[in-house]
Formats: C-alpha cells, structure tokens, sequence
C-alpha cells in the first residue's frame, strides 16, 4: 500500500544514531483529576529521542500529545497535581522525581520550549530585546539569534513589544528565545498551527535548518501529520493517551502499519483527494480521556476490530511492514485497500441562465480603527470584490488570515453593512452561516431543540410542527433525537458542529455560508463534516459559499476556488483547474505551501508575510511577495481578466496577462 | 433520508447538567455552604418573626435594664422592652428593606442596562449618561434631603436609598450584555430570524443572571449596613419603632454600664452582613461565570 500523497521531505539522519539517547520515557502515566473525576492523559509511553532527531508527535485532541510534550519539559500543570507514574529521563536527569531546582536547572542549560500562541508565551509588557537578553545574556547575541532565525533588522526589532510584531515574526523570536543557550532538545507545541499557510512553511523550513546548525534534538507537537512529515525524521502517532505506532517518517507515511494511521493518511485533505463522492472517513469520535475503555482505545472506530481488541491494551510490537512498531494485535491482517469508493455525488444539473443565488458587485468595505489619542486608522478589509455563486453551486473562497474572506461572509449574511458595491441575493430563503467555531455560536443556556426551533417560528409553525421539523433536522446531520435536550456544553466539537449545521438547514436556505467550519476540528472529524456538507447541499439544492485557508479542502468542497489576497479576488476558476494549473503567483504559492504534498524541488517559498490591509501596496497588492512583479506591478492595478478557452478561470496578474492566452 | 456515511454519536455528557449541579455544591467551600443555608434561614426568621417573637417590640415586658439570661436572652432595654424580640424585628425589617431595595435595583437597573445594552448607539449613550447622573447623588445626603422634605419614615428613607441604587445595576447588567452581545452566538441568533425582544431576553439576558445574583447577594450586606448607619443617624422609622442602626444609637449611653442595649443590635447588623457577605461568594462558587 502506497501513500503518493504524503511524502516527508528529504531529511538528514540523526547526527549520531548510536549515541545514547537525549530523552527516554518509560512506562509514563499521567492522571490528572478534574471536577472528580479522572482525567487519564497519558497510559503507559514508551519513547526515546536521539541527538540531534526530530521527532514529530501526532495526535488528535485528548490523544495526549501535549501533556507528553509538557512532561519531558517538567512543566506539567501543579495545579490539581498530576499523578506520575514511570520514568522520563531528559539529558541524564530524571524528570520525574527531581526537584524543582534540579528541573529548573535541565530547563535553563538544555532545553528549550516553543508553543503554539507566541502572543501568549510572550511577556506583553517587555520589548523584545529585554526578553531574549534574559536568557541570551547580553544585547549582541540577543542579535545574533534574531538574525540567526530570519528576523529581518534584529537591531531595530529589539526594542519592539511583541504586539507590534506579525504573528509570524513573534513565533521567530519565541523560537529564538528556545534556541538560545545552545539546548539540547528543544520542544515545540503545535508552534505553526496560529500561522498562515505561506508563514508555517517558512517556519518548518526554519526548525528544519536550526536542527542542522545547533544538532539539537526537536520534538514536534502536532495534529496534523502532513506537518510533522514536512521535518520530522521519526513520527510516533498517539491515540488515547497511548502510541499506536513509531517510526522512520517515510515508514510511517508510507507504509502505516496501525488501523488509525491508516485512517489518518486516508482522511487527511491533500490535493489528490477524491472529489467525486464523499471522502474515505474514520467513523466516531476520539475517545473522551475520562472515560477510556478497557481495551485499545481505538476499537469501537476500527475496521479491524475482533472482540480480542476489547479485552487487553494491545502492546507495541514490530509493525511488519517496516522497522517501526505499532500497538495493535491484528498487524497479520492486510488492512482492505482503500475501499472502492463507488457511491459518487449526484449530478446536479448545471443552471446557468437563471439568477444567481449571490451576485457581488465591487464590493468594499473599510473599517476605522482608533490607534490612539483621536486619530484612526483605516482597515481596508474589501477592496472591490466581484464574484458570482449560482444556484446549487460551490465556491470555495481561500485566503490567509486578513484578507477579508470571513468580513465578506458576513457582508453576504447581512450582519455588516457594505460602504459600497452591491450585494444582489436570490429569492429564497435568507442565507444561513456556519461558524468556525460551532460551540461559540450555539447559545449556552438554550437547549439545542428551542435553538433549532426558533428558526421555525418565523414561520409561525406550531409547536409539534417545530419538534417535528427539529427531530428531522437533527437526524438529517446524523443525531440522535435526544440531543434536541442538550446544551451546546454536553455536546463534543463534531456534535456540535453538525447542531450548527441542522440549525442553518432546518429552513434550506438559498445559499448556506461557511466560515471555516472544519478548521477547528480534529483531522479525523474533519472530512466526515465536510461529506455532510456536501450531501447536505446537494439534497437540499443549496448553493454554498465556502471560506478556508486550507486549499485542499476548497478543491474538495468547490466546485469552483476563488482566491483572495487582500481584499480582493485575485483568480477563479473551475476548483481542479485552480488547483492543478494556478496562474497566479500567489495561488501557487498557496499549492506549494500546503504542507505534506509534493517533492521539495516543486515548491515556491513565499518569501515574507501578508501585507497589512491597514496600508495595502499600490498596484498589485501581492507585488512585494511576488518573485515574477514587474515595475508595471507596483503601480497598476491588474484587472480579472478570463483565460481562453477556459471555462471561466479568471485571474488578475499583469505579467500573467501580458504571456498572453487571455482575453 | 438515509445518511451517507456512518456516525457513531459519543454519549452526551451528563443528562440535563444533574451531575454537574452536584459537583458544584460540593465545590463551595463549608463555611460558604453555611453561610447559604443561614441567608435562607434569616429570610424565613424574617418571615415568621411576629410569630415567633416572645414579647411584643414596643411595649414594655418587664423591668428595664435586666441583664441578659435573666429571664430575657438579650436583656431588657432603658423601657424594659425585651432586647431579643427588638433585635429579631429588627432583622425583619433590616433584611426585607434590603431586599426590596435590592430588588428594584435589579428590575429597575436590569432593565435598563438590558435595554442599553442590547441596543447600543444613541440609545446605549443616553441611557448610560443618566445612569451616571444618577450614580453622581450622593446617597445619605439624598436620604437627608427626602426626609426633610418628606418627614422622617422608614419608606421614605427606602425611596431614597432605591433612588441610588438601580444605578450599579444598570452599569453590572449592561457591562454583561454588552460583552455576551460581541460573541458570535448573538450573531447566529439574528441570522436565524430572532426577533429584537426575544434575542434581548433568550439569549442575553440569562447570560447576565449569575454575575447580578452573585454581585446583589453580597450587596445585602452593604445596604443593610447602609440602612442601619442612615437609621443611625435618624433616617430611619421614627422613635419606638425597632430599627438595628437607631437601636444602637439611642442604646449608646448604656454602652458601659448596660452594654447589652447597644451591642445587641449591633451584633444583629454583623450577623446579617457577615452572612450575606459569605454566601454572596458560596453563591459565586456556585454559579460560577457561566
């Protein structure tokens, strides 16, 4: 079986392979106590890092991951205390029964830490200089390890506060500051998951090259496996508060050996995915870590599962198919090829003449900003958008953080007023949002039914009506009729994901938004959320406009990309011809970005950060970043001019325009 | 409609919030988990007061000045009324002045900071610039003011004190609606047709229940020291009516020799504001922020 999706990067092996190892953990427990109850993050790790290895630790939320991060650094929250069984020794110090002192001491000479929201790690009140001098020691080679992680002008950035400074630029000095002393190993909590797709490669690339320089060792937290695949050399895989599998990452990418990695690698969005029919899906949930059951935790998800799985915790043993291990008792059997998916999305006839169900025409939209003692910055979020979404048809609308996507969906949805432009919507029913963040846009008091049922009421249904019409919403997203009792608290992320989306559904509306509605969810969760999605729309002859940052997750979900770059369209087209033929510089830069697809050679790193929509470039606002701008790039504002012979892929780039094919 | 995919639903979390309710109470610590269970006895001692009260308040029950345990638990005053029926409707009175001043406050005050706060604009401004009108009077020397003008009675003194007092929760219970109104809950509410009246009161106004319960239930204490130093002062219910503060004050020449004429009702403040105080934080525990 062959992953052609995912494919790590060409690594240096560990400097030393046969060099005592920097961390070893053995048997570790962690139980923390939470409102009585216990909460068992980690069930008995075994793990060791080499010299100068990046280890790239993937797991689902609950699955453990930083709380094994957090452990080898001995930073585990006091508070209840955690109950410690096992050993975790980090550079000859046992982590576990040290001191505070002594711990402090390992933390000061050998290790380093990077978590995920610099803003958060990062002291707001003190400049940037003060703060690396601390642990850099004096004001030169606070310099030296800016420049030394690609801060441009460390001089001046040295008297900097860390809100003054990008997203991107913060996690630079935060890894600055855990680089600084020369530590040993180095512990990095999902430290590019609050980074831009373009940012995130910049910063991989960089953890990449420190490792190379200094020869420390890195432990890469994360979710995403496509991330820990762009650097890592080994990637051990945890579920439950376990490891399911350890190995060389191009072993574990390309030849998985646990049902869940295989699960994972199949679930994950890449830009081959199928866009045909829905996408292969892990069933269920991750397990909730109070509550796991007796045997692997992975069972009641598992396609293999025989009854043997629900009776002892299955040990790591060799996974067969490469040097690795895995902790799973039916390795003998070959996992079923990726099941023939012949279930395809209905054909949904192509409407053209009629209205369409959004006509955006030139739309803006500015916001005012005080910036201190009376006088006001101007936020220019929209900067004249036209784009069209006909009846029962899927756009997906890509841009990185800024770029006006998520203002222009509530623009749309009538929760802002434009400044100018016109918003032209169809005659059915009033457009419907999905959030990013479905736990936050249920209201906590209410009960999921009076939620749901209040967009009935409008229409003057009667109370049987309304539980009638409720129930049916609900099991159209796949939920039982007793959670019309819940409140959003009682429900997991995926539930309440498909609440919000019963709520927006329950009245088809005429065209439904989403506003990332995937991005917060587990990978696992994340393709079933967007299967629902696109059964839902297709039954209910929605149109949907669908905003990411995720590529792969607009080729799957659209039938047409449209990418944003401050502000304003910068190329639509059909979704496989965007993606596979860009002919912006910026949308190919987003393809080469996407972490886990594509050799190395094939990438354009995007050099710098997106500009600030505060003071948005003449011209081509993408010219700064772009490696083919001409001069006439900086003054003139390219126009979306249609490729011929194409149906409808539209782009706004001069030099593309001036290769000529358009028009 | 048969769905496409398979879905195993995880169990929902606890049914209907019961386990979580639990896990609360026992969250409060015991001397606040007291203090609770006493608010809930002083309001029913204030309730049942005239029938429980061994001797009348305002006439005499036997000779004056008899030391307490002498027949009489807290002694007799300069009259010979007996001190404990005194006191005990004297927390009657203190206790249900305080909550009926607390609940206009809360009507009075959520009102309009529901109103402001779920508008916003010019009506927010306008509304908010009175509460802070109101919030500049000086209360004791409003108190004064209504009473000169009005003759001294305790009812007067109360629309005085409910004439300062909305004002604070107006401010409380707008700060909340303002804060609930900017999370994106509110604006899946207008999305889905939610009428102006019903988002103010479904899905803002029970968001700002616990921060008023918590912040008027340690208010008790404030306002009934508040109304006992007024009475002190002899803002209060006219002479032989039984009133903590002017029990105290007229008492205070006894406090040497017949200490038990003022330092009983005082004692009977300290009760009441000691209570309220500690069960405002038991109840904070127990609502918690949401």
């Amino acid at each position: 079986m062959t992953f052609t999706s995912v494919q790590p990067t060409e690594v240096a092996s560990p400097r030393s392979p046969s060099a005592p190892p920097l961390v070893t953990i053995e048997g570790l427990h962690v139980t923390f106590e939470r409102g009585g109850r216990d909460v068992r993050a980690l069930r008995g790790v075994d793990l060791s890092i080499a010299p100068g290895e990046i280890l790239g630790v993937v797991g689902e939320s609950g699955s453990g991951k930083s709380v094994l991060g957090l452990s080898m650094l001995g930073l585990l929250p006091t508070e209840p205390p955690p109950r410690l069984e096992g050993s975790i020794e980090v550079c000859g110090v046992d982590v576990v029964h040290a001191d505070d002192d002594t711990r402090r001491r390992l933390r000061r000479r050998h290790l380093g830490a990077i978590f995920q929201d610099p803003m958060t790690s990062l002291n707001p009140t003190m400049r940037i200089g003060r703060q690396l001098a601390e642990v850099a020691g004096t004001e030169a080679e606070a310099v030296r390890l800016l420049d030394a992680v690609g801060v441009p002008e460390p001089k001046r950035r040295l008297r900097s506060f860390p809100h003054e400074l990008s997203g991107g630029l913060r996690q630079r000095v935060m890894i600055a500051m855990a680089v600084a002393g020369e530590p040993s190993l180095v512990v990095a909590d999902e430290p590019t998951t609050a980074l831009d797709v373009t940012v995130q490669a910049q910063i991989l690339e960089l953890l990449g090259h420190l490792r190379d320089e200094l020869g420390c060792s890195f432990v890469l937290v994360t979710h995403d496996l496509g991330v820990a695949a762009q650097v890592s050399d080994r990637i051990a895989v945890l579920y439950g508060g376990r490891i399911a599998e350890v190995g060389a990452a191009a072993d574990v990418l390309e030849r998985p050996a646990h049902p869940y990695t295989v699960g994972l690698l199949r679930s994950r969005l890449t830009l081959q995915a199928r866009r045909a029919g829905p996408l292969p899906t892990l069933i269920g949930e991750p397990p909730d870590p109070r509550a796991h059951p007796p045997g692997c935790a992975f069972a009641p998800r598992c396609t293999l599962h025989v009854d043997a799985c629900d009776e002892t915790l299955p040990d790591l043993v060799s996974a067969g198919g490469h040097p690795g291990v895995a902790a799973c008792i039916r390795l003998d059997v070959p996992l079923a090829e990726e099941v023939a998916l012949v279930d395809a999305w209905p054909e949904v006839e192509a409407v053209s003449a009629i209205e369409p169900a959004v006509r955006l025409t030139a739309v803006f939209k500015d916001f005012e900003l005080k910036s201190g003692w009376r006088s006001k910055e101007v936020l220019h979020a929209l900067r004249g958008v036209d784009l069209e979404v006909a009846e029962g048809e899927s756009v997906a609308l890509v841009g990185e953080s800024g770029c006006g996507k998520s203002t222009l969906l509530r623009a749309i949805a009538g929760l802002l007023p434009i400044d100018d432009g016109a918003i032209a919507l169809g005659p059915g029913a009033r457009p419907q949002m999905v959030f990013q963040d479905a736990g936050a846009s249920l209201t906590p008091w209410l009960t999921v039914g009076e939620l749901i049922g209040e967009r009935l009421r409008s229409e003057g249904c009667g109370r049987s009506e309304r539980d009638r019409r409720v129930r049916e919403a609900l099991q159209l997203v796949g939920l039982p009729a007793e959670v019309a009792e819940a409140k959003a608290v009682q429900l997991s992320g995926g539930q309440r994901q498909r609440v919000a989306l019963a709520r927006a559904t329950v009245v088809p509306p005429e065209v439904l938004l989403c506003d990332e509605p995937t991005s917060a969810l587990d990978v696992s969760l994340a393709a079933t959320v967007l299967n629902l999605l696109g059964r839902l729309r297709r039954e209910l002859g929605m149109a949907m406009l669908f905003v990411t940052h995720d590529l792969g997750a607009a080729r799957v979900v659209g039938d047409r990309i449209a990418v944003m770059y401050l502000g304003r369209i910068v190329e639509v087209g059909p979704a496989e011809e965007v993606a596979s033929a860009p002919q912006h510089p910026y949308t190919q830069a987003l393809l080469g970005a996407v972490p886990g697809v594509g050799a190395a050679a094939r990438r354009t790193r995007l050099e710098g950060e997106p500009a600030s929509p505060l003071r948005p470039p003449s011209g081509c606002a993408f010219h700064p970043r772009c490696s083919q701008a001409v001069d006439a790039c900086h003054t003139d504002g390219p126009e979306l001019v249609t490729l011929r012979g194409s149906s409808g892929h539209r782009v706004a780039c001069g030099p593309a325009h001036a290769a000529g094919g358009w028009g | 409609m048969a769905l496409a995919e398979p879905y195993v639903a995880p169990a929902l979390r606890g049914r209907f919030g019961r386990t979580r309710r639990r896990t609360r109470w026992s969250s409060v610590s015991h001397v606040d988990q007291i203090a609770i269970g006493a608010l809930v006895a002083v309001t029913l001692l204030a309730v049942v007061t005239p029938w429980i009260a061994p001797h009348s308040a305002t006439r005499p029950a036997g000779t004056s000045l008899v030391h307490p345990f002498h027949g009489f638990v807290f002694g007799t005053d300069e009259v010979g009324r007996d001190v404990f029926s005194r006191v005990l409707y004297g927390l009657r009175t203190s206790w249900l002045a305080a909550l009926l001043v607390i609940a206009s406050g809360v009507l009075i005050g959520g009102l309009i900071g529901l109103v402001a706060g779920a508008a916003g604009g010019w009506i927010d401004n306008v509304l908010m610039r009175i509460t802070d009108a109101f919030l500049s009077l000086p209360g004791p020397i409003l108190a004064i003011a209504v009473v000169a003008a009005l003759g001294p009675s305790l009812s007067h003194t109360l629309i005085a004190v409910m004439i300062v007092w909305w004002p604070f929760y107006a401010r409380i219970v707008r700060g909340e609606v303002r804060a609930l109104a900017a999370r994106p809950h509110l604006e899946a509410a207008r999305l889905a047709g939610v009428g102006r009246v019903r988002l103010a009161v479904r899905h803002l106004l029970p968001g700002a229940i616990p921060a008023t319960v918590v912040t008027a239930s340690l208010d008790v204490g404030n306002l009934v020291l508040t109304l006992a130093a007024l009475s002190f002062l002899g803002l209060g219910a006219p002479a032989p009516a039984p009133e903590l503060g002017a029990m105290a004050a007229r008492g205070l020449p006894y406090l040497l020799e017949q200490w038990w004429v003022p330092v009983m009702p005082g004692l009977g403040v300290l009760f009441l504001a000691l209570v309220s105080n500690l069960a405002g934080d038991g109840l904070r525990d127990l609502i918690g922020d949401r």
